[in-house]
Protein backbone atom coordinates (compact mmCIF):
# COMPACT_ATOMS: atom_id res chain seq x y z
CA UNK A 1 0.00 0.00 0.00
CA UNK A 2 0.74 3.64 -1.35
CA UNK A 3 2.23 5.81 1.85
CA UNK A 4 -0.15 8.50 1.18
CA UNK A 5 2.15 12.26 1.63
CA UNK A 6 1.93 13.53 5.00
CA UNK A 7 2.73 17.02 5.68
CA UNK A 8 6.44 16.80 5.82
CA UNK A 9 6.42 15.37 2.32
CA UNK A 10 4.55 18.88 1.11
CA UNK A 11 6.36 20.65 3.24
CA UNK A 12 9.60 19.03 1.33
CA UNK A 13 8.59 20.25 -2.09
CA UNK A 14 6.95 23.49 -1.32
CA UNK A 15 11.21 23.65 -0.08
CA UNK A 16 12.64 22.18 -3.19
CA UNK A 17 10.31 24.16 -5.33
CA UNK A 18 11.37 27.64 -3.56
CA UNK A 19 15.33 26.39 -4.65
CA UNK A 20 14.45 25.54 -8.23
CA UNK A 21 13.11 29.02 -8.56
CA UNK A 22 15.61 30.95 -6.88
CA UNK A 23 18.34 28.93 -9.13
CA UNK A 24 15.93 29.62 -12.41
CA UNK A 25 16.20 33.48 -11.40
CA UNK A 26 19.45 33.41 -10.76
CA UNK A 27 20.75 32.02 -14.26
CA UNK A 28 17.97 34.15 -15.64
CA UNK A 29 20.31 37.61 -14.14
CA UNK A 30 23.51 35.78 -15.68
CA UNK A 31 22.05 35.24 -18.79
CA UNK A 32 20.77 38.92 -19.32
CA UNK A 33 24.27 39.47 -17.27
CA UNK A 34 25.91 38.28 -20.47
CA UNK A 35 23.87 39.73 -22.92
CA UNK A 36 23.66 43.05 -21.47
CA UNK A 37 27.77 42.86 -21.48
CA UNK A 38 27.45 41.55 -25.14
CA UNK A 39 25.50 44.44 -26.42
CA UNK A 40 27.88 46.71 -24.50
CA UNK A 41 30.84 45.34 -26.69
CA UNK A 42 29.12 44.98 -29.43
CA UNK A 43 27.79 48.70 -28.96
CA UNK A 44 31.20 49.79 -27.91
CA UNK A 45 32.73 47.86 -31.45
CA UNK A 46 29.92 49.66 -33.36
CA UNK A 47 30.68 53.24 -32.12
CA UNK A 48 34.46 52.44 -32.97
CA UNK A 49 33.23 51.59 -36.80
CA UNK A 50 30.98 54.26 -37.09
CA UNK A 51 33.60 56.89 -35.69
CA UNK A 52 36.12 55.46 -38.00
CA UNK A 53 33.37 55.47 -40.89
CA UNK A 54 31.15 58.65 -39.92
CA UNK A 55 32.43 60.46 -42.70
CA UNK A 56 32.31 58.13 -45.16
CA UNK A 57 28.78 57.15 -44.07
CA UNK A 58 28.02 61.03 -44.81
CA UNK A 59 30.04 61.67 -47.72
CA UNK A 60 29.69 58.65 -49.83
CA UNK A 61 26.59 57.38 -51.48
CA UNK A 62 27.53 53.92 -52.25
CA UNK A 63 29.29 53.16 -48.52
CA UNK A 64 26.14 54.65 -47.09
CA UNK A 65 24.04 52.80 -49.31
CA UNK A 66 26.15 49.38 -48.01
CA UNK A 67 25.70 50.65 -43.98
CA UNK A 68 22.08 50.76 -44.70
CA UNK A 69 22.27 46.77 -45.98
CA UNK A 70 24.49 45.81 -43.13
CA UNK A 71 22.13 47.40 -40.54
CA UNK A 72 18.72 45.65 -42.26
CA UNK A 73 20.92 42.46 -42.39
CA UNK A 74 21.37 42.35 -38.76
CA UNK A 75 17.94 43.26 -38.04
CA UNK A 76 19.03 47.16 -36.98
CA UNK A 77 16.92 50.07 -38.93
CA UNK A 78 19.11 53.47 -38.02
CA UNK A 79 16.45 55.58 -39.38
CA UNK A 80 13.89 54.04 -36.70
CA UNK A 81 14.35 56.95 -34.42
CA UNK A 82 15.95 60.07 -34.56
CA UNK A 83 16.45 59.64 -30.80
CA UNK A 84 18.31 56.18 -31.22
CA UNK A 85 21.89 56.04 -30.39
CA UNK A 86 22.69 55.37 -34.06
CA UNK A 87 21.48 58.59 -35.37
CA UNK A 88 23.07 60.40 -32.05
CA UNK A 89 26.22 59.04 -32.91
CA UNK A 90 26.03 59.04 -36.88
CA UNK A 91 23.69 61.82 -37.93
CA UNK A 92 22.49 59.41 -40.29
CA UNK A 93 19.17 60.11 -39.25
CA UNK A 94 19.31 63.85 -39.43
CA UNK A 95 20.91 63.14 -42.82
CA UNK A 96 17.48 61.34 -44.26
CA UNK A 97 15.22 63.50 -42.38
CA UNK A 98 16.76 66.36 -43.82
CA UNK A 99 16.34 65.48 -47.37
CA UNK A 100 12.76 64.27 -46.40
CA UNK A 101 12.42 67.32 -45.58
CA UNK A 102 13.60 69.08 -48.55
CA UNK A 103 11.53 66.44 -50.65
CA UNK A 104 8.22 67.78 -49.38
CA UNK A 105 9.59 71.25 -49.81
CA UNK A 106 10.39 70.46 -53.80
CA UNK A 107 6.94 68.58 -54.33
CA UNK A 108 5.03 71.32 -52.91
CA UNK A 109 6.58 73.73 -54.70
CA UNK A 110 6.27 72.50 -57.58
CA UNK A 111 2.68 70.37 -57.36
CA UNK A 112 1.28 73.47 -58.72
CA UNK A 113 2.07 73.23 -62.29
CA UNK A 114 2.48 69.20 -62.18
CA UNK A 115 -0.27 67.65 -60.29
CA UNK A 116 1.65 66.31 -57.44
CA UNK A 117 3.46 63.77 -59.73
CA UNK A 118 7.62 64.53 -60.04
CA UNK A 119 10.57 62.38 -61.84
CA UNK A 120 12.83 61.10 -59.41
CA UNK A 121 15.79 62.45 -61.61
CA UNK A 122 13.97 65.98 -61.41
CA UNK A 123 13.29 65.49 -58.14
CA UNK A 124 17.25 64.81 -57.29
CA UNK A 125 18.10 67.85 -59.52
CA UNK A 126 16.12 70.47 -57.61
CA UNK A 127 17.28 68.88 -54.03
CA UNK A 128 20.47 69.04 -54.78
CA UNK A 129 19.85 72.39 -56.14
CA UNK A 130 18.02 73.49 -52.81
CA UNK A 131 21.06 71.82 -50.66
CA UNK A 132 24.25 73.47 -49.94
CA UNK A 133 27.14 73.87 -52.57
CA UNK A 134 29.31 71.79 -50.57
CA UNK A 135 30.39 68.63 -51.70
CA UNK A 136 28.75 66.30 -48.94
CA UNK A 137 25.61 67.75 -49.64
CA UNK A 138 25.75 67.13 -53.30
CA UNK A 139 26.67 64.05 -52.53
CA UNK A 140 22.85 62.38 -52.70
CA UNK A 141 22.07 59.54 -54.66
CA UNK A 142 18.56 58.08 -55.99
CA UNK A 143 18.69 55.45 -53.15
CA UNK A 144 19.31 58.10 -50.64
CA UNK A 145 15.70 59.89 -52.09
CA UNK A 146 13.71 56.82 -51.78
CA UNK A 147 14.96 55.78 -48.73
CA UNK A 148 13.71 59.21 -47.47
CA UNK A 149 10.84 59.29 -49.23
CA UNK A 150 9.88 55.49 -47.48
CA UNK A 151 10.39 57.44 -43.91
CA UNK A 152 7.69 59.87 -44.86
CA UNK A 153 5.37 56.91 -45.27
CA UNK A 154 4.71 57.16 -41.04
CA UNK A 155 2.95 60.18 -41.82
CA UNK A 156 0.24 58.43 -43.77
CA UNK A 157 -0.28 57.83 -47.22
CA UNK A 158 0.73 60.86 -48.61
CA UNK A 159 3.50 59.84 -50.70
CA UNK A 160 4.02 57.28 -52.92
CA UNK A 161 6.40 56.11 -55.45
CA UNK A 162 5.50 54.63 -58.85
CA UNK A 163 7.76 52.58 -60.94
CA UNK A 164 7.60 53.38 -64.60
CA UNK A 165 9.74 50.69 -65.69
CA UNK A 166 9.72 47.00 -64.42
CA UNK A 167 13.40 47.24 -64.03
CA UNK A 168 15.01 48.99 -60.62
CA UNK A 169 16.56 51.76 -62.51
CA UNK A 170 15.16 54.56 -60.11
CA UNK A 171 15.86 57.06 -62.34
CA UNK A 172 12.25 55.63 -64.00
CA UNK A 173 10.24 56.27 -60.94
CA UNK A 174 8.11 58.99 -59.99
CA UNK A 175 7.07 60.24 -56.98
CA UNK A 176 3.53 61.15 -56.18
CA UNK A 177 2.90 63.73 -53.89
CA UNK A 178 -0.78 63.73 -53.52
CA UNK A 179 -2.89 61.69 -51.82
CA UNK A 180 -4.95 59.26 -54.04
CA UNK A 181 -4.17 56.16 -55.44
CA UNK A 182 -3.14 55.48 -58.89
CA UNK A 183 -4.42 52.40 -60.33
CA UNK A 184 -2.43 50.19 -62.92
CA UNK A 185 -4.16 51.69 -65.40
CA UNK A 186 -3.23 55.13 -64.92
CA UNK A 187 0.30 54.03 -64.89
CA UNK A 188 0.35 52.36 -68.09
CA UNK A 189 -1.09 55.42 -69.80
CA UNK A 190 2.18 57.96 -67.91
CA UNK A 191 4.38 54.83 -68.90
CA UNK A 192 3.57 55.54 -72.73
CA UNK A 193 3.21 59.65 -71.98
CA UNK A 194 6.71 59.63 -70.73
CA UNK A 195 8.71 59.98 -73.54
CA UNK A 196 7.43 62.59 -75.39
CA UNK A 197 5.43 64.23 -72.70
CA UNK A 198 1.81 63.40 -74.23
CA UNK A 199 0.14 61.30 -75.63
CA UNK A 200 -3.67 60.49 -77.55
CA UNK A 201 -6.49 57.86 -77.49
CA UNK A 202 -4.91 56.68 -80.44
CA UNK A 203 -1.81 56.21 -78.92
CA UNK A 204 -3.18 54.55 -76.07
CA UNK A 205 -5.45 52.18 -78.16
CA UNK A 206 -2.67 50.86 -80.68
CA UNK A 207 -0.15 50.17 -77.77
CA UNK A 208 -2.28 49.31 -74.43
CA UNK A 209 -5.46 47.70 -76.62
CA UNK A 210 -7.71 49.28 -74.61
CA UNK A 211 -11.02 50.40 -76.32
CA UNK A 212 -12.16 54.01 -76.73
CA UNK A 213 -13.99 54.28 -73.74
CA UNK A 214 -11.42 52.87 -71.42
CA UNK A 215 -8.91 55.16 -72.70
CA UNK A 216 -11.26 58.28 -72.55
CA UNK A 217 -11.96 57.18 -69.26
CA UNK A 218 -8.58 56.86 -67.71
CA UNK A 219 -7.42 60.42 -69.25
CA UNK A 220 -10.44 61.94 -67.56
CA UNK A 221 -9.32 60.62 -64.63
CA UNK A 222 -6.00 61.95 -64.85
CA UNK A 223 -7.35 64.87 -65.78
CA UNK A 224 -9.55 65.56 -62.82
CA UNK A 225 -6.44 64.63 -60.74
CA UNK A 226 -4.60 67.60 -62.16
CA UNK A 227 -1.85 65.41 -63.23
CA UNK A 228 -3.03 65.97 -67.44
CA UNK A 229 -3.78 68.84 -69.36
CA UNK A 230 -5.54 68.89 -72.82
CA UNK A 231 -4.55 70.39 -75.89
CA UNK A 232 -7.18 71.28 -78.31
CA UNK A 233 -5.39 72.62 -80.80
CA UNK A 234 -3.89 69.64 -82.50
CA UNK A 235 -5.23 67.81 -85.37
CA UNK A 236 -6.65 65.06 -82.47
CA UNK A 237 -6.82 66.16 -79.14
CA UNK A 238 -3.92 65.41 -77.18
CA UNK A 239 -2.81 64.79 -73.64
CA UNK A 240 0.08 66.44 -71.92
CA UNK A 241 1.79 66.02 -68.65
CA UNK A 242 3.85 68.15 -66.92
CA UNK A 243 5.98 66.31 -65.39
CA UNK A 244 7.50 65.10 -68.32
CA UNK A 245 7.87 68.17 -70.02
CA UNK A 246 11.69 68.93 -70.41
CA UNK A 247 11.18 72.74 -70.14
CA UNK A 248 9.44 72.26 -67.23
CA UNK A 249 12.05 70.04 -65.58
CA UNK A 250 14.73 71.90 -66.63
CA UNK A 251 14.12 75.20 -65.49
CA UNK A 252 15.04 76.45 -62.29
CA UNK B 1 17.24 92.22 -72.91
CA UNK B 2 15.19 89.33 -74.60
CA UNK B 3 12.17 88.48 -72.87
CA UNK B 4 12.63 85.26 -70.83
CA UNK B 5 9.54 83.09 -71.74
CA UNK B 6 8.12 81.01 -69.19
CA UNK B 7 8.25 77.26 -69.83
CA UNK B 8 3.85 77.72 -70.05
CA UNK B 9 4.46 79.32 -73.13
CA UNK B 10 6.18 76.43 -74.89
CA UNK B 11 3.46 74.06 -73.49
CA UNK B 12 0.96 73.42 -76.01
CA UNK B 13 -2.01 72.92 -73.48
CA UNK B 14 -1.32 76.16 -72.33
CA UNK B 15 -3.53 77.58 -74.84
CA UNK B 16 -6.50 75.75 -74.27
CA UNK B 17 -8.73 76.62 -71.60
CA UNK B 18 -8.30 74.19 -69.15
CA UNK B 19 -11.49 71.47 -68.37
CA UNK B 20 -10.56 70.97 -65.04
CA UNK B 21 -11.30 73.95 -63.20
CA UNK B 22 -8.21 73.63 -60.04
CA UNK B 23 -5.95 73.28 -63.58
CA UNK B 24 -7.50 76.19 -64.76
CA UNK B 25 -7.22 78.36 -61.99
CA UNK B 26 -3.55 77.73 -62.22
CA UNK B 27 -3.32 78.13 -65.80
CA UNK B 28 -5.51 81.69 -65.75
CA UNK B 29 -2.95 82.75 -63.07
CA UNK B 30 0.41 81.35 -65.02
CA UNK B 31 -1.43 83.62 -67.95
CA UNK B 32 -1.86 86.68 -65.73
CA UNK B 33 1.54 86.57 -64.31
CA UNK B 34 2.91 86.10 -68.10
CA UNK B 35 1.08 89.88 -69.60
CA UNK B 36 2.16 91.49 -66.56
CA UNK B 37 5.98 90.41 -67.18
CA UNK B 38 5.33 90.93 -70.74
CA UNK B 39 3.90 94.39 -70.43
CA UNK B 40 6.32 95.42 -67.66
CA UNK B 41 9.08 94.06 -69.92
CA UNK B 42 8.10 96.18 -72.92
CA UNK B 43 7.01 99.03 -71.60
CA UNK B 44 3.48 98.14 -72.87
CA UNK B 45 0.75 100.79 -71.11
CA UNK B 46 -2.14 100.42 -73.46
CA UNK B 47 -2.67 97.04 -74.56
CA UNK B 48 -4.82 96.44 -77.62
CA UNK B 49 -7.03 93.08 -77.14
CA UNK B 50 -7.52 92.74 -80.98
CA UNK B 51 -4.17 93.35 -82.30
CA UNK B 52 -2.21 90.08 -82.59
CA UNK B 53 0.61 89.54 -80.84
CA UNK B 54 3.23 87.19 -79.40
CA UNK B 55 2.09 87.64 -76.28
CA UNK B 56 -1.36 85.64 -77.05
CA UNK B 57 0.09 83.71 -79.76
CA UNK B 58 3.79 81.34 -80.07
CA UNK B 59 4.03 80.69 -83.70
CA UNK B 60 6.78 78.24 -82.93
CA UNK B 61 4.29 75.62 -81.56
CA UNK B 62 1.48 76.61 -83.94
CA UNK B 63 -0.95 77.39 -81.11
CA UNK B 64 -2.72 80.99 -79.83
CA UNK B 65 -5.26 81.60 -76.37
CA UNK B 66 -9.04 81.82 -78.10
CA UNK B 67 -10.76 84.97 -77.83
CA UNK B 68 -12.76 83.41 -75.04
CA UNK B 69 -9.39 82.73 -72.65
CA UNK B 70 -8.23 85.90 -73.62
CA UNK B 71 -10.93 87.19 -72.08
CA UNK B 72 -11.01 85.09 -69.10
CA UNK B 73 -7.45 86.08 -68.40
CA UNK B 74 -8.30 89.70 -68.76
CA UNK B 75 -10.92 89.30 -66.63
CA UNK B 76 -8.54 87.83 -63.86
CA UNK B 77 -6.39 90.72 -64.27
CA UNK B 78 -9.24 93.06 -63.57
CA UNK B 79 -10.19 91.52 -60.90
CA UNK B 80 -6.62 92.29 -59.78
CA UNK B 81 -6.96 95.79 -60.45
CA UNK B 82 -3.98 95.47 -62.69
CA UNK B 83 -5.96 96.42 -66.07
CA UNK B 84 -9.00 99.00 -66.57
CA UNK B 85 -10.91 98.91 -69.61
CA UNK B 86 -10.14 102.17 -71.58
CA UNK B 87 -13.48 102.34 -72.40
CA UNK B 88 -17.01 100.71 -72.79
CA UNK B 89 -16.31 99.00 -76.13
CA UNK B 90 -13.55 96.72 -74.28
CA UNK B 91 -10.89 97.14 -77.04
CA UNK B 92 -7.84 98.31 -75.06
CA UNK B 93 -7.42 97.97 -71.47
CA UNK B 94 -4.78 100.46 -69.40
CA UNK B 95 -1.97 97.34 -68.02
CA UNK B 96 -0.69 98.12 -64.54
CA UNK B 97 1.88 96.46 -63.93
CA UNK B 98 2.39 99.72 -61.47
CA UNK B 99 -0.76 100.87 -60.22
CA UNK B 100 -1.38 104.94 -60.66
CA UNK B 101 -0.66 105.28 -56.96
CA UNK B 102 2.90 103.59 -57.18
CA UNK B 103 3.35 105.80 -60.54
CA UNK B 104 2.59 108.58 -58.55
CA UNK B 105 4.82 108.36 -55.57
CA UNK B 106 7.55 107.45 -57.78
CA UNK B 107 7.11 110.74 -60.21
CA UNK B 108 6.97 112.37 -56.49
CA UNK B 109 10.37 110.63 -55.24
CA UNK B 110 12.10 111.92 -58.04
CA UNK B 111 10.71 115.53 -58.33
CA UNK B 112 12.04 115.67 -54.33
CA UNK B 113 15.45 114.27 -55.23
CA UNK B 114 15.79 116.84 -58.06
CA UNK B 115 14.79 119.73 -55.98
CA UNK B 116 11.42 120.28 -58.32
CA UNK B 117 8.82 120.96 -56.03
CA UNK B 118 7.16 124.58 -56.39
CA UNK B 119 7.96 124.60 -59.94
CA UNK B 120 5.97 123.71 -62.79
CA UNK B 121 6.64 121.13 -65.48
CA UNK B 122 5.04 119.78 -68.62
CA UNK B 123 3.30 116.48 -68.98
CA UNK B 124 5.91 116.12 -72.08
CA UNK B 125 8.88 117.12 -69.65
CA UNK B 126 8.14 114.67 -67.12
CA UNK B 127 7.28 111.80 -69.49
CA UNK B 128 9.47 112.27 -73.03
CA UNK B 129 12.23 114.85 -71.83
CA UNK B 130 15.92 113.72 -71.92
CA UNK B 131 16.58 114.57 -68.05
CA UNK B 132 13.84 111.70 -67.04
CA UNK B 133 15.06 109.21 -70.27
CA UNK B 134 16.45 106.63 -67.56
CA UNK B 135 13.69 107.30 -64.98
CA UNK B 136 11.44 103.76 -65.21
CA UNK B 137 8.75 106.54 -65.60
CA UNK B 138 10.07 107.55 -69.01
CA UNK B 139 8.00 106.83 -72.30
CA UNK B 140 4.69 106.70 -69.77
CA UNK B 141 0.79 106.88 -71.25
CA UNK B 142 -0.66 110.16 -70.47
CA UNK B 143 -3.60 108.77 -69.39
CA UNK B 144 -1.91 106.46 -66.75
CA UNK B 145 0.16 109.62 -65.98
CA UNK B 146 -2.97 111.75 -65.52
CA UNK B 147 -4.58 109.55 -62.96
CA UNK B 148 -0.90 108.57 -61.06
CA UNK B 149 -1.35 112.75 -60.78
CA UNK B 150 -4.52 113.04 -59.27
CA UNK B 151 -3.51 110.35 -56.78
CA UNK B 152 -0.79 113.15 -56.03
CA UNK B 153 -3.47 115.76 -55.96
CA UNK B 154 -5.33 113.91 -53.61
CA UNK B 155 -2.52 113.85 -51.06
CA UNK B 156 -2.28 117.85 -51.82
CA UNK B 157 1.56 116.89 -53.44
CA UNK B 158 0.42 118.22 -57.08
CA UNK B 159 -2.14 120.56 -58.85
CA UNK B 160 -2.46 120.46 -62.48
CA UNK B 161 -2.81 122.87 -64.23
CA UNK B 162 -3.90 123.91 -68.16
CA UNK B 163 -1.97 126.74 -69.48
CA UNK B 164 -2.14 128.01 -73.40
CA UNK B 165 -3.24 124.49 -74.69
CA UNK B 166 -0.53 122.46 -72.85
CA UNK B 167 -0.54 120.83 -69.68
CA UNK B 168 1.50 120.99 -66.78
CA UNK B 169 1.74 120.58 -63.08
CA UNK B 170 2.86 121.72 -59.85
CA UNK B 171 4.62 120.00 -56.88
CA UNK B 172 4.30 120.70 -53.41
Amino acid sequence: MRKRPGIGAIHKQRVEQERFRGKATELQDNVFEQMANQMEKFRTNLETFASKHRNEIKKNPTFRKQFQEMCASIGVDPLASSKGFWSELLGVGDFYYEIAVQVIEVCMATSQRNGGLITLGELRQKLIKARGKAQHHQNISNDDIIRAIKKLKVLGSGFSIISLKDTQDSSDVLIRSIPGELNADHTEVLKIAEAQAFTTIETLKCKLKWDDVRCQQILNELIRDGVAWVDGQSTTKTYWFPSFFKPLINEG
Amino acid sequence: MEFSWPWEYDFPPFFTLQPNLDTQKKQLEAWRKLVIDYCRHNKIFVLDVQESMPLFQNKTIDRQLSSEGIKRVLEILQENQQIEWCDKSKKQCFVYWKTPQEWGNLIYRYIIDKGMTNTVCTFYELTEGDDVKNEEFAGLDKSILLKALETLEASNKAEVIMFGGSEGVKFF
